[in-house]
């Protein structure tokens, strides 16, 4: 295993260690639905609870840190690229505080589309409490933006890693700046498919957990041409399958598959 | 016992008088008489390797695009095949890659077996083999065999296939020929295939450690010189400077027929590294290829019509092929690792000699450190750009002290020069680059379009080069200049810029790399 190599193991065994604890927090006390506690907290059936009332049994600050928890649960493993780029590409004594600058950056871009999307779930936890339709029509959604050029496009950014400053200020701004950015084409890329599980008022556990393995699994592909298509669990899917049943190869001399 | 012998395109001259040469020249016209969307076609072969056709993910508007390109030869856009036939074959060829060496010995075999059935359906002789194209040999052979020069066959009326108009040469002029130096048989002292130690800079021989790569950031010490040289040397620029060479692009190079020969010489330098005594990567992932990782599979049409799937463990030695090259020894001559290594501590006045010397083949890098930077853009015109790099003095004593404190059983520190994130429009140049006035290295920038695409498989972010700076930091340390703040570092490019699409660097840096 070369340096390189040992290097990346180091960051992936790092970012699956904080994402496991931060899956550990979320399942140790489970995520209820604004829509569906509001209902226990004495809202009529059919009646039109306020905001305030719900906002009362999910303050902002209990919003706040049941969305920094699922960041780190779902998007932290699909960071180990980007990670090792400032790893690589910063002084040995800047490199813990490049990473912590790129964290913030990205973080900040997560938490500003965590103020959006989270508005969107409250208010539709309040106009339809209960409701599967907001979750079949963000899955819908999900579906056409998973198909699109543009969720491509925002992919094929997210793995642009683009050169990096090394000394003083300039190496602060360029750390935050990667971050920011790389938040921004991974909320352009991913904030259809967050949408699913948060307003599931049923298994949102279960649906964050699939969700974050398309989303680790749809890094592993490599860039692409922007076209329509299906996407997201090809390689892993054939990563199961190869392992299951071994490559087909012959040798030349020895005859060959006819060709399909 | 091989089948084949492949032999070089040099004897006799590299005229037709060859037989090699003569048949390799109808065999290739055989192919080109069959459509594109035909799997045994020299069109359908060339768009393996990579390909620019309309129609396809990967059109252009203008040149390279295939419809654009100048015959001879005349190259055809339609009809295209299947779309799961271009999904499965067509631009698979590993660059900046541990898996160039073996993927494009699989695509050599079955371009051989489609010439050779050609060629004995024309009469030809049952046992031909693909020539290889040795340019760093003795005499003349530096100069392109002349067989490929030649517009028409001996004959003197059937035009001749092995001719390209768009072949320029490193002067732009129509002349081809490889310069020696800078291309050079450097690599065949490495004894790492990925990695690094005494006698190998890194990525090692053979290329970095990726999964399939039809583009990638770094090449390896093999693919980097004398390969992508050569590609940029014999392609070149049109003298009018609008287009380029077909061999100085991936995505248009297979169209060339020298372009096999020149594989061919690659294929035989790993192979004389392996009967050398290097050892090819035992790691399951290079082995079993990048499909046992779920990516696209290694696959060729074969001359019977069979779809073959390979990996690299399947063609990693002569043996387990049906060739062999006329001029391999038949015993290791073991490459010197620890000589390197026992001059350089000569050079850096090392106290002592005593103590064992790592294992050869070994992998001896324990860590990698930057150094020093020039941050910001640097943009790269026809006057070439100059940049200070910057040293942290802190990294800078740790390299100096592992100078110091060299001896066989603490190897000194290696030193590097990157340049990194480097974009551009056109492959079909060379740079120079000099550190404190010394020539540092060469790199040839093929790849270099399609790796600054954005949304290609490199995703834009450009080729990274490393040049190896071992011996210039040495000698700085030997003369008691290391102390300095800055490195200055120049970059000249072989060839005139765009002023419109200038080469951009995204950071010039150094990098110190530890070994045990």
């Amino acid at each position: 295993m070369t340096e390189r190599q040992r290097a990346r193991r180091r960051i992936a065994g790092a970012a699956l260690l904080l994402s496991a604890v931060g899956w550990t927090i979320l399942l140790a006390a489970p995520y209820t639905s604004p829509g569906l506690s509001f209902c226990w907290g004495g809202g009529a059936a059919g009646s039109w609870p306020s905001l305030r009332a719900l906002l009362a049994v999910h303050p902002p600050a209990s919003l706040a840190v049941n969305w920094v928890l699922m960041l780190i649960a779902m998007m932290v493993p699909t960071l180990v690229a980007p990670l090792l780029h400032v790893h690589q590409r910063s002084f040995r004594h800047r490199r813990g505080r490049s990473i912590v600058l790129f964290a913030i950056g990205y973080g900040a871009a997560w938490i500003l589309a965590g103020v959006v999307l989270t508005s969107v779930h409250l208010m539709l936890s309040v106009s339809a409490p209960q409701s599967l339709w907001p979750a079949a029509a963000a899955a819908l959604l999900a579906l056409l933006w998973q198909c699109s050029p543009a969720k491509q496009l925002c992919l094929n950014r997210s793995h642009n890693h683009s050169e990096l400053a090394a000394f003083g200020l300039a190496a602060d701004r360029a750390a935050l700046g990667f971050g920011l950015t790389h938040g921004l084409w991974c909320i352009g890329s991913c904030w259809a498919l967050m949408l699913v599980p948060m307003l599931l008022v049923h298994g949102h556990t279960l649906a964050m957990a699939a969700v974050t393995v398309l989303m680790i699994a749809e890094r592993l592909e490599g860039p692409r041409p922007l076209r329509w298509q299906l996407r997201g669990l090809g390689k892993l899917s054939r990563m199961i399958a190869t392992q299951a049943r071994p490559v087909r190869s012959r040798l030349p001399q020895a005859g060959m598959a006819k060709a399909g | 016992m091989a089948s084949y012998i492949r032999s070089n395109a040099w004897n006799t001259g590299g005229t037709f008088d060859n037989p090699d040469l003569l048949w390799y020249a109808k065999g290739v016209g055989a192919m080109m008489t069959r459509p594109l969307n035909d799997r045994n076609s020299w069109w359908f072969f060339a768009a393996i390797h990579g390909q620019y056709l309309p129609g396809t993910s990967n059109k252009q508007p203008g040149f390279p695009g295939w419809q654009a390109i100048p015959a001879a030869p005349a190259v055809p856009t339609r009809p295209l095949p299947t779309q799961p036939d271009m999904d499965t074959f067509w631009d698979q060829c590993q660059h900046q890659s541990w898996y160039f060496p073996p993927w494009h010995r699989g695509y050599l075999i079955a371009l051989e077996g489609q010439i050779r059935k050609a060629v004995i359906a024309l009469g030809g002789p049952s046992n031909w083999a693909l020539p290889y194209w040795n340019y760093l040999g003795s005499d003349n052979q530096y100069e392109i065999p002349p067989a490929f020069t030649q517009p028409t066959l001996p004959d003197g009326k059937t035009p001749n296939p092995l001719f390209v108009n768009a072949r320029y040469g490193p002067n732009n002029d129509g002349n081809i020929f490889i310069p020696v130096p800078p291309v050079s048989l450097a690599c065949m002292s490495n004894t790492v295939y990925t990695g690094s130690n005494a006698a190998t800079p890194r990525p090692g021989f053979g290329g970095p450690q990726t999964g399939f790569s039809h583009d990638g950031a770094v090449s390896g010490n093999l693919e980097s010189n004398p390969h992508n040289q050569v590609h940029v040397d014999v392609g070149g620029n049109s003298p009018d400077g609008t287009i380029w060479g077909l061999m100085s692009d991936p995505g248009i190079a297979a169209l060339d027929p020298v372009f096999y020969l020149h594989h061919a010489n690659i294929d035989r330098m790993w192979a004389l590294w392996n009967v050398s005594g290097n050892s090819n990567p035992n790691a399951s992932n290079w082995l079993s290829g990048p499909a046992a990782a779920g990516e696209r599979a290694f696959v060729m049409p074969m001359a019977d019509g069979s779809a073959w799937v390979y990996t690299p463990q399947e063609v990693d030695d002569l043996k387990k092929t049906n060739y062999t090259y006329d001029d391999l020894p038949t015993t290791a001559n073991s490459a010197a690792a620890s000589q390197t290594l026992a001059i350089r501590l000569q050079k850096l006045g090392a106290p002592t000699m005593a103590g064992q010397p790592p294992e050869p083949s070994k992998d001896t890098a324990t860590e990698s450190e930057l150094v020093g930077t020039h941050d910001g853009a640097l943009d790269i015109r026809s006057s070439g750009a100059r940049a200070q790099v910057r040293l942290d003095p802190g990294v800078r004593a740790k390299l100096s002290n592992s100078l110091k404190a060299a001896s066989l059983e603490s190897p000194p520190d290696r030193a590097y020069l990157q340049l990194e994130n480097v974009r551009g429009t056109r492959d079909a140049q060379k740079l120079q680059v000099f550190v404190n006035e010394h020539l540092a290295g060469t790199v040839a920038l093929f790849g270099l379009r399609r790796a600054s695409l954005r949304d290609h498989s490199h995703g834009g972010s450009g080729l990274t080069f490393e040049l190896d700076i071992t011996s210039l930091i040495d000698t700085l340390y030997v003369e008691n200049a290391l102390a300095a703040d800055t490195l200055d570092v120049k970059i000249l490019p072989s060839n005139a810029v765009d002023a419109e699409a200038p080469i951009s660097v995204g950071r010039v840096s150094v990098y110190r790399e530890k070994h045990e």
